[in-house]
């Protein structure tokens, strides 16, 4: 990150602040900025008429739809400024178009039915990395050279190299198809009634569980890869060879003075890898058929359903710029450093 | 140094011995890296698959020449087991070294070199250029790069248009290539800028400038080699993430059937609901390799990094 610019007074501890947030909130508002014009460069790019594109490529529709859809998004005028001006407009609203898949079906609607799956497998997934991640990242990088540093680091980077799918796959032959302690794919059993409310969790929680493990085990490779790195660089920092002079224990050296100090960058390493995450979530939600907006993508994919890409493309940036943002700004919270 | 005025030639030789002498030091150091040099032998043993598959497993098997049964488990005709089609696997796996790698590549050279040129331009030259250059860069290190290259990949087929060849590879796969290298050059860029940045301002770049060399001059002369080494430790890592991203496109659908990488057996395993039956053997050789060679250029970069960075040495 750039320095800010220095030459102005230095202002009180509020004012630093709200300009450190301030100034984060116009970046984020800026990409998202950024996000919409790359998607309407990519829609123009794409041949055929794009009225027939933001109508889902069906062919029955009625003369006035297009006619409609012309106007709607400007396309019988000039491409700059009216065309990209009506396509801003139009995103802003919330009307992406309509998916070809599912015929006449708004983009928005067909994006809305997806996420909750996702959200729930990339949740809890990250919750749990997060934690299990953190720790054995802290602890290998505090002993670093012991067994578990070693073993630890060893998997980790096995698992760094491993695409999530093939963690997916793999968990998939041996769990499901071998053991079969777990059912193959999708998020419930088809077909199925339900007594209870919780037997229909129950079945949504043995749906669950692979493809929650596939995310966990994946993510954790990374963030204790972080982690370690990040403790050890505190490690070589004076005020931990200040403790040890003060002749504090090693446990709370690590629990008072090490820890709160690595899990910032750790913690803000995570949020701008949230991007390559994002990736890692289609391909594991292919695997397993789970309902979310990584297999939407594979059937659009495979339909070439171009507005129902675009949407993907647009929520999916969006959320990432967005916890990259609330990542920012809880460091600026925490951290009195960066409020320069 | 109290070296008097030299001739061309005294001074070539000299130039010559040096570079000699940091090759032997850059080995030397290299060497005793153990995890870098398993991570070469990997390599080397992938791209000798790569350049000549047809020499150990004979031509890519098609579903007319399959030599197997369907969906046949390891045994002696066939070490790695049949996909299927009856295609032996070992034969699938070493040809898809080939196309995996090629794109792999070329991928990276696109990437690197896109990085390379955006980064020392934004740092030598700075001002509004620079602030400009690193939004856009800013901007492509925070978005899911791979949805974009995701979307854009059948788009840029879409436009370009059927099949076809350019050197023997297949346009889809080199849109595959582009899509790549659009969407990943922005971290290869703010690295090369940083180091740009710090070369500015030393002597022998001021020096260049008094004597008249214009910026093109200085930048291809006295930037460029300064930056060689954090280019090729980069590229390294480049290299590991382009496969991995093309592992990750193609199994989502988007290689080539003809031409299959890693990434598309896997994605042929998957549509032959390969896990459901439990067939293990079609998923192991394409994925392992792809495992060992992301591992194993990881682990180069690694100790290149270590190696070649001037911040590095001393510490660890």
């Amino acid at each position: 990150m750039e320095p800010a610019p220095r030459g102005s007074p230095p202002a009180h501890g509020a004012t630093v602040r709200s300009r450190y947030f301030l100034r984060q909130v116009a970046q984020a508002i800026l990409t998202v900025a950024f996000i919409v014009l790359v998607n309407f460069v990519l829609f123009r790019m794409m041949p055929g008429s794009p009225e027939r594109i933001l109508l889902g490529r069906n062919p029955n529709v009625s003369a006035e739809a297009l006619q409609q859809t012309k106007e709607r998004w400007g396309l019988d005028k000039p491409l700059i400024p009216d065309q990209f001006v009506s396509y801003v407009v139009a995103t802003v609203q919330g009307d992406l178009g309509f998916s070809f898949v599912y015929r006449g079906k708004p983009v928005t609607q067909v994006l809305a039915e997806r996420v909750g799956p996702t959200l729930l497998l990339f949740g809890l997934g990250e919750l749990i990395a997060i934690f299990v991640g953190l720790a054995i990242g802290a602890y290998s990088g505090w002993r670093r050279g012991g067994p578990v540093d070693y073993v630890g680091n060893g998997i980790s980077l096995i698992l760094y190299s491993m695409p999530y799918f093939l963690i997916g796959m793999g968990l998939l032959v041996i769990f499901a198809t071998a053991l079969g302690w777990f059912p193959t794919y999708g998020m419930v059993t088809p077909g199925a009634t339900y007594d209870s409310v919780g037997e229909h969790a129950a079945d949504i929680l043995a749906h669950l569980a692979l493809p929650l493990a596939t995310v966990a085990i994946g993510l954790i490779g990374q963030y204790s890869i972080l982690m370690r790195a990040s403790v050890i660089e505190t490690m070589n920092d004076d005020y931990i060879t200040t403790a040890r002079a003060k002749g504090l224990t090693g446990g709370r050296i690590l629990r008072h003075h090490a820890l709160p100090n690595a899990m910032l960058p750790a913690v803000t390493l995570i949020a701008v890898n949230l991007g390559y995450v994002v990736a890692g979530a289609i391909t594991a939600e292919k695997v397993f058929n789970w309902p979310g907006l990584g297999t939407l993508t594979v059937e659009a994919l495979e339909a070439r359903d171009f507005p129902v890409l675009q949407g993907v493309f647009l929520l999916l940036s969006i959320s990432v710029v967005a916890a990259n943002l609330v990542a920012d700004l809880i460091y600026g919270v925490l951290d009195p450093r960066v409020r320069t | 140094m109290t070296a008097p005025v030299l001739t061309s030639g005294e001074l070539r030789r000299q130039r010559l011995a040096l570079r000699a002498r940091g090759w032997r030091d850059f080995l030397h150091r290299f060497g005793r890296r153990r995890e870098g040099l398993v991570g070469v032998a990997i390599l080397v043993l992938y791209t000798i698959l790569a350049i000549a598959p047809a020499l150990f497993v004979g031509p890519l098997e098609t579903a007319v020449t399959a030599t197997g049964g369907r969906l046949q488990p390891p045994g002696t005709a066939h070490i790695l087991g049949t996909d299927e089609l009856g295609r032996d696997m070992l034969n699938l796996t070493v040809h898809g070294t080939r196309i995996s790698m090629i794109i792999g590549f070329l991928a990276t050279l696109v990437t690197v070199s896109v990085g390379v040129v955006l980064g020392i331009i934004s740092g030598f030259v700075g001002g509004r250029t620079d602030i400009l250059l690193m939004r856009i860069t800013d901007f492509f290190l925070v978005l899911p790069t791979f949805v974009l290259a995701l979307v854009l990949t059948p788009i840029i087929r879409d436009v370009l248009g059927g099949g076809g060849e350019i050197l023997g590879i297949r346009i889809s796969l080199l849109v595959i290539v582009v899509a790549i290298g659009i969407t990943s050059w922005a971290s290869t860029a703010r690295i090369i800028r940083s180091q740009t940045l710090s070369l500015r301002e030393r002597a022998f770049v001021d020096r260049a400038r008094v004597i008249g060399g214009g910026p093109l001059h200085t930048m291809w002369h006295h930037i460029l080699p300064n930056v060689i080494n954090l280019i090729v430790a980069n590229a390294v890592l480049v290299f590991a993430g382009a496969v991995l991203t093309e592992t990750a496109l193609s199994y989502l659908g988007l290689g080539d059937p003809f031409q299959p990488s890693w990434g598309q057996i896997l994605n042929a395993a998957d549509q032959a609901g390969a896990p459901g039956l439990g067939a293990w053997w079609y998923l192991v050789p394409a994925g392992a390799s792809i495992v060992l060679v992301v591992l194993a250029f990881t682990l180069v970069g690694g100790a290149l990094d270590d190696v070649l960075s001037p911040r590095r040495t001393g510490r660890r």
